[in-house]
């Protein structure tokens, strides 16, 4: 399987990608953002465009453009709007479009955490912290910012940087990606989890009146449930075991994203979960020594902040 | 949500859009993320510029955990995100301490500090 695409056009759709993104990013004096985003959009345009081309046999997926789309559109508002607020409020807008992305995904979980997570909790104390150390503006105009939220350090250098970056990897992708082998079709190594959610299974069955209101999922005599998920059916009897039948499992009784993660993280990662308790402890252990800490202003700021006497009173 | 859950059922191959579709997202976020860093000169909008690099590192983890049809890569997300709320705790707390030394967000009012 050759590259995914032609890394030539990758490369130039990269420049271009770049040219629009130095435009955008703020300077001195007129900054020509809107051109910058148009250049900047063109060129994502014509990477999902030749993305699309090469990829014809299958049906375009809308939501996954869209939401791609809105969350790069935004990443690059973070990154050229001069107003910190705004630029967080367009970070909570990639945040949205990435959970988007990742319900496209199919990882439900993960997506509504990453909202809840990143944008109820991370990005307010970053609104929080840009209120309490932004100087309110006297006037709704951009002069009243700081100078160092109206200009940029370096664009075009920092541009050619980070995009030489972006084509290298995306043309190394292009070529390694579609060698990696997808698992074989049909195989679904998850599957396998329904033998350990017996209690869902007797759920499901008797929502869907499969099984009668007393029956119970027998017990294999491997101390396993007696579920063949192969041929995706299972022992079913009453309580004692006196009377026992099969019962199909319906297609649509799968595990969930949930369940699945639960499984992969409690059974597979039980130690990992212990490491992100103890940095989550240590990172609030270090903000509360630090926020407790008292800082004077360097001797150097004190008489700009408290006129020429200086000093506390 | 028919459509979007659709996707939802695990087929045997990434539908329509493929692997490398996501990793092209997920490099183009990166890289805004670090001319961001690279760029802006407040030191809040640099951390946030971090973020966005946490964000593409993200993405494709979660479509690689969908190509392998198995949940580490979102497992690796929790961590992410765990590693980015710590992040977050500290790099605001020093931010409010240097702000109170110098009254200002400017990175380059720091230099002092360079190694």
């Amino acid at each position: 399987m050759g590259p995914l695409i032609n890394p030539w056009l990758l490369y130039g759709l990269c420049a271009v990608g770049a040219a629009g993104v130095a435009l955008a990013l703020p300077r001195r004096g007129v900054s020509p953002q809107v051109v910058g985003a148009g250049v900047g959009g063109a060129g994502l345009l014509g990477v999902f465009a030749a993305l699309g081309v090469s990829n014809a046999a299958h049906l375009p997926n809308l939501h996954f453009y869209l939401f791609s789309a809105i969350a790069l559109g935004s990443a690059l508002r973070v990154i050229t709007h001069p107003r910190p607020v705004y630029a967080a409020l367009f970070f909570v807008l990639t945040i949205l479009a990435s959970c988007g992305l990742y319900i496209v995904l199919g990882a439900e979980f993960m997506g509504f955490a990453l909202v809840i997570v990143y944008a109820g909790a991370i990005l307010i104390t970053y609104l929080f912290v840009i209120m309490l150390a932004t100087q309110a503006p006297t006037a709704d105009r951009v002069d009243a910012l700081s100078e160092y939220d109206r200009v940029s350090r370096e664009p075009l250098v920092a541009t050619i940087v980070g995009f030489l970056m972006v084509g290298a990897l995306t043309g190394m992708m292009a070529r390694g990606v579609g060698t990696i082998p997808a698992p074989a079709p049909g195989a679904d190594p998850r599957a396998g989890l329904l033998m350990m959610l017996p209690g869902k299974v007797e759920r499901e069955l008797r929502e869907r009146a499969l099984i009668g209101r007393d029956d119970v999922i027998l017990t294999a005599s491997d101390g396993l449930p007696a579920m063949d998920l192969a041929a995706r059916t299972v022992r079913v009897g009453s309580p004692g075991g006196a009377e026992q039948r099969t019962a199909p499992i319906p297609a649509d009784v799968r595990v969930s994203n949930v369940e699945g993660l639960a499984f992969e993280l409690i059974a597979n990662h039980p130690g990992a979960i212990e490491i992100a308790g103890v940095i989550l402890l240590m990172a609030m252990l270090g903000a509360v020594v630090l926020a407790r800490k008292k800082v004077d202003l360097d001797e150097h700021e004190r008489p700009a902040a408290f006129g020429p006497g200086g000093g506390h009173p | 949500m028919s459509a979007i859950l659709a996707q939802a059922d695990y087929p045997a191959l990434m539908s329509a859009p493929t692997l490398f579709h996501y990793l092209v997202v997920s490099a183009f976020m990166f890289g805004l993320g670090l001319v961001g860093f690279l760029t802006r000169r407040n030191l809040i909008i640099m951390f946030l510029c971090t973020e966005l690099m946490f964000q593409a590192a993200g993405l494709a983890l979660v479509a690689f955990s969908r190509f392998h049809l198995n949940h580490t890569g979102e497992t690796f997300v929790i961590f992410v995100l765990t590693v980015a709320a710590a992040e977050a705790a500290m790099a605001l707390a020093l931010v409010v301490l240097l702000f109170r030394r110098k009254e200002t967000l400017d990175a380059e009012r720091w230099e002092e500090m360079r190694g």
